[in-house]
């Protein structure tokens, strides 16, 4: 990966205040990612990836949310200091997001074409009648069938898969340097969710985008990711390119998500789980934040937090006791 | 086992109340509820004059004095503080009873157009739809006039008139209770229809039932005022809608007696002012995403800077940091 | 919009209009064996064979002979002439007249109470809604509490009291010429106007508030969807988010409540207009009430029903215009 660095983003923290405390939703988060390149994100819901997706968009509100960020350069433009109206003029073209449910993420009563115009259409010396060319274009290139005619539906008039493909479609109208994909297929069915990921795929590699993957589920990131970043509790705890990880898991709660998988030459009749569920974010415990579910927790591990190591071959790992087992 | 359930059930009634207690708008809208209630109930004892009596001659049109301290009526010189003191019975009690009795049927025909479904939801919902175009002003005083004026029947007629926006309110949450598992559980387990309907479905209800009690009762008080000045309320009952009608009539306005405006005035927006309170402030206990955000904004001017840069800093892994560097 | 959707709302207008007619005319017959006997009830000072004889003359007069069945024939077939039937007032005038006389002045009041509330309701409510959780919402909470909580009637007195009698600055009662003396010519417009002040008003603050409450939560409820993050990610400016986005979805609920105030806008003010002495459909009705007229107060009720279902089957088709989504069947 010597090409050039479209997303570095160094020490994210994303913070909510109520009147009960405060909720660290993401605490110190560092991204790179590539011309090119896939990363994932992974993890539980309520791991604070979400939030680190709004976060990079800068399309949190204060209040309720407040955000520190040392770096935030999206192809090589610092944006960390960037106003809401800048922020405009860079949104959709040098950064786009497609968001998890396309159902609530198109507006119900315009047409799906007029809102890929929409995006067309922030560019300068650009006609409508040329958007609306370039938006039918654009439904053709992620494999809508009868564009032209697509064009004039509303979004409750296509199905599940066209309408993440209308997306899909509009974050990669103007072709920006990073597309963050925040859970892409979730609300899909099994088969749909491979068709569109292929889309998605092709439409990374044709565009050469670099793109952020947010999901909870690890299958499908395994062809589509070249760097998987494991996150807990508003931290990464497992930073991997993909084929590494998937071979040999280091972080115990990466393990539990591996293990949670099954496979076609399974032979295991019952799964890995990982007990209890995530930590509540208003009181996330001592140490560790992994330790009261971790079958390798030491005295070590309760009282203080593990450092994000370098552990080699372009791997980082937050445990005390990655190695250990090597 | 009865007396199992009795008990649960006024728990959670005392509990309500509790929670009314402690909520700012609650408590103030019960603290006038309790007063007003009071004030009806001990009448006799609190208003220093008959309010029917109209043999004052004497008497007639007095400004705010000792002996009278809301003065007398122009016209026949009866004691103001002791008419609003009895309008208090009438305003409260057909708020109230009318209130419950809304209720009772609003849930009832909700319940069964949204359970029973099919020809019932049907015929309930037309019949819902064309009560709701019949102007209600005009056949109320059609209604009166055929079978006359009474407490009772202003009670019914404003019952028969009033449960149709509730009762499409408890059918779409009905619809959505119908579809819960426990509901498929209690049928697979041969419950009859009716038991569903009050033992599983009611309770799901019961919260909105509540809520609209109190919001009803303040619209049927407003409503009953409305239709005690146009002289068409129980006719031999003081209420502060006749009062008002009587303010008109007896030349308080051509006279300047501004306090036999206000008294009737200030009674009844007392009434509805703290019935509307206390039904916002359940609005807000059930259903907590309700709540002004108002509260937000103003935690975060409280907010002091520095203490927004320690939780941040308190974030940061200077360790982590280090060793990432080396 | 489909076809199939217009057709079932006109249906539907279509039945609800024939059950409506028919509980109309029900109504007089209600609770007594002779409809006569509900148009000219028995006074103390009547012979039974006076009485008769009048009962005679009533039903022969008003339609109310032969069975039921042909009375109710007889009054659909009248219905579907146009006919309303005639008053009992000397001279039986035609209802259908003595309505078409009076609505115009009844519009006046609620035409205007209604564009006030809803332009200054809009600004104000999409206002509250901007600064969401500040003071301008936080006032427009509370003046919903004060405006329900003061009945237009009572606000009515008041400001009689203040603008009318104390400072004389706007009429108290309405002028009895207004309406004879009325010629299109701009003194007797300004006059209508001048006497039109205080009534308006008095239902306005409600109005006012009702429009931004509906408003402000159906803004605020519209900009926490996700398709407002997503026409925000694809950098198109605020303003087209507002417009485009925002205040299109947002106009659905306000459509709704702005239809069911216009089904209101003939009898609601009944009570406004009984206190200002203004000659609408309200004290039309009342007088009617007063003189036992049954035709005129059928004929009275069944033109509001009427104009309510038209006014909703508008509101529907215009729901079904603006949200592609609305199918058969019911809303969404």
């Amino acid at each position: 990966m010597t090409e050039e660095l479209m997303l570095k983003l160094r020490n994210l923290k994303v913070i909510f205040p109520n009147a009960m405390g405060v909720v660290k939703a993401v605490e110190g988060i560092d991204l790179d990612i590539h011309k090119g390149e896939c990363v994932a994100l992974v993890g539980e819901s309520g791991c604070g990836k979400s939030v680190t997706s709004l976060a990079i968009m800068k399309l949190l509100n204060t209040p309720p949310a407040l955000i520190s960020v040392d770096e935030l350069c999206v192809g090589g433009e610092e944006m960390k200091d960037y106003s809401n109206k800048k922020m405009q003029e860079v949104r959709g073209k040098k950064l786009s997001m497609i968001f998890q449910d396309a159902m609530s993420a198109l507006n119900p009563v315009m047409t799906v074409g007029r809102q890929i115009q929409e995006v067309f259409l922030t560019q300068k010396d650009i006609t409508k009648k040329e958007a609306k060319e370039r938006a039918i274009k654009a439904l053709e290139l992620v494999g809508i069938p009868e564009p032209a005619r697509r064009y004039n539906a509303f979004p409750h008039q296509l199905s599940g898969g066209l309408r993440q493909r209308v997306l899909i479609a509009m974050a990669f109208a103007c072709n920006p340097e990073l597309i963050i994909a925040d859970e892409p297929t979730t609300a899909l069915d099994v088969t749909i969710q491979a068709q569109v990921l292929d889309v998605l795929k092709r439409m990374q590699k044709n565009h050469n985008t670099a793109l952020l993957l947010i999901t909870h589920d690890l299958s499908i990131v395994a062809n589509m990711a070249d760097t998987i970043c494991v996150m807990y509790c508003g931290k990464i705890v497992e930073k991997s390119p993909a084929y590494a990880l998937f071979k040999k898991p280091y972080h115990p709660y990466t393990k539990g998500l591996l293990g949670a998988i099954p496979k076609l030459s399974d032979e295991r009749h019952v799964f890995v789980q990982i007990p209890d569920s995530v930590p509540n974010p208003m009181h996330k415990p001592k140490g560790c934040y992994f330790h009261p579910r971790c079958a390798y927790a030491t005295d070590k591990c309760r009282e203080c937090m593990p450092p994000l190591r370098d552990v080699g071959d372009g791997r980082m790992v937050r445990c005390f006791h990655a190695l250990e087992e090597v | 086992m009865k007396n199992f359930t009795e008990k649960l059930k006024k728990n959670f009634l005392v509990s309500l109340l509790v929670k009314l207690w402690k909520h700012p708008k609650g408590r103030l809208g019960l603290i006038i509820v309790a007063f007003l209630g009071f004030v009806a109930i001990f009448a006799p004892v609190l208003a220093p004059y008959n309010p029917y009596d109209v043999t004052q001659r004497a008497a007639k049109g007095l400004a705010p004095c000792w002996e009278h301290p809301l003065g007398t009526t122009i016209t026949t010189g009866q004691d103001i503080l002791s008419m609003l003191i009895y309008g208090t019975r009438v305003s409260m009690s057909i708020g109230i009873i009318t209130g419950l009795c809304i209720a009772f049927l609003g849930a009832f025909m909700g319940i069964l157009a949204g359970y029973v479904g099919g020809i019932v939801d049907t015929v309930i919902m037309r019949l819902v739809d064309v009560m709701l175009v019949i102007p209600t002003l005009p056949l109320t005083i059609v209604l009166t006039n055929i079978f006359g004026k009474s407490y009772f029947m202003i009670v019914f007629i404003f019952t028969i008139f009033g449960w149709q926006g509730l009762s499409r309110v408890i059918r779409s949450q009905v619809l959505v209770l119908k579809n819960a598992n426990y509901i498929k559980a209690a049928e697979l387990a041969g419950a009859s229809k009716a038991r569903i309907m009050f033992k599983h479905i009611l309770p799901g209800v019961t919260h909105l039932l509540i809520m609209s009690t109190a919001m009803t009762s303040a619209g049927i008080m407003v409503a009953e005022a409305g239709l005690s000045f146009l002289g068409l309320g129980d006719p031999t009952a003081i209420s502060w809608g006749k009062m008002l009608a009587e303010v008109q009539s007896g030349g308080a306005l051509l006279f300047g007696h501004w306090w036999w405006i206000a008294a009737p005035g200030v009674g009844i927006f007392l009434s509805i002012f703290a019935f509307m309170r206390i039904g916002m402030a359940m609005e807000e206990i059930f259903n907590p995403r309700m709540k002004q955000s108002g509260a937000s904004y103003k935690l975060f001017k409280s907010l002091s800077g520095t203490y927004i840069q320690e939780v941040f800093d308190s974030m940061d892994e200077t360790e982590d940091r280090k060793e990432a560097e080396v | 919009m489909k076809l199939s959707y217009v057709l079932e709302r006109i249906l539907l207008t279509v039945f609800i209009f024939i059950v409506v007619m028919t509980l109309n005319f029900f109504i007089p017959r209600l609770g007594v064996e002779d409809p006569a006997e509900r148009y000219y009830p028995p006074q103390g000072n009547m012979s039974e064979v006076e009485y008769d004889i009048i009962k005679e003359l009533t039903r022969e007069q008003y339609g109310l002979n032969g069975t039921t069945w042909e009375q109710y024939t007889r009054y659909v077939n009248k219905l579907l002439h146009g006919d309303l039937g005639n008053s009992m007032r000397s001279g039986s005038p035609k209802v259908a007249d003595l309505i078409a006389e009076r609505i115009p002045w009844t519009l006046v009041l609620s035409v205007s109470t209604m564009l006030i509330g809803l332009i200054c309701g809009l600004l104000f409510g999409a206002f509250a809604a901007w600064k969401r959780g500040r003071w301008p919402d936080l006032l427009l909470l509370n003046a919903s509490t004060f405006t329900t909580a003061l009945p237009s009637f009572f606000i009515a007195l008041l400001l009689t009291y203040f603008l009318g009698f104390e400072l004389e600055w706007l009429p108290a009662y309405t002028d009895s010429n207004m309406i004879a003396s009325f010629d299109w010519s701009w003194d007797s417009i300004m006059n209508v106007a001048y006497n039109a002040a205080l009534p308006v008003m008095s239902t306005a603050f409600g109005s006012i508030v009702g429009y931004a409450q509906t408003t402000r939560n159906s803004v605020i409820s519209v900009s926490n969807e996700d398709f407002i993050l997503t026409a925000r990610s694809k950098g198109i400016s605020n303003g087209a988010v507002l417009y485009k986005h925002t205040l299109r979805n947002a106009l659905l609920p306000i459509v709704t409540s702005f239809g069911m105030s216009v089904s209101g806008l003939i009898g609601g003010s009944t009570v406004i207009e009984q206190i200002f002495n203004w000659n609408g459909m309200g004290t039309l009705f009342l007088e009617a009430n007063n003189t036992n007229d049954y035709p005129l107060m059928m004929g009275i009720m069944l033109f509001m029903s009427g104009f309510a279902l038209v006014a909703n089957l508008i509101t529907d088709l215009c729901y079904g215009l603006l949200d592609p989504r609305v199918t058969v069947g019911g809303k969404r």
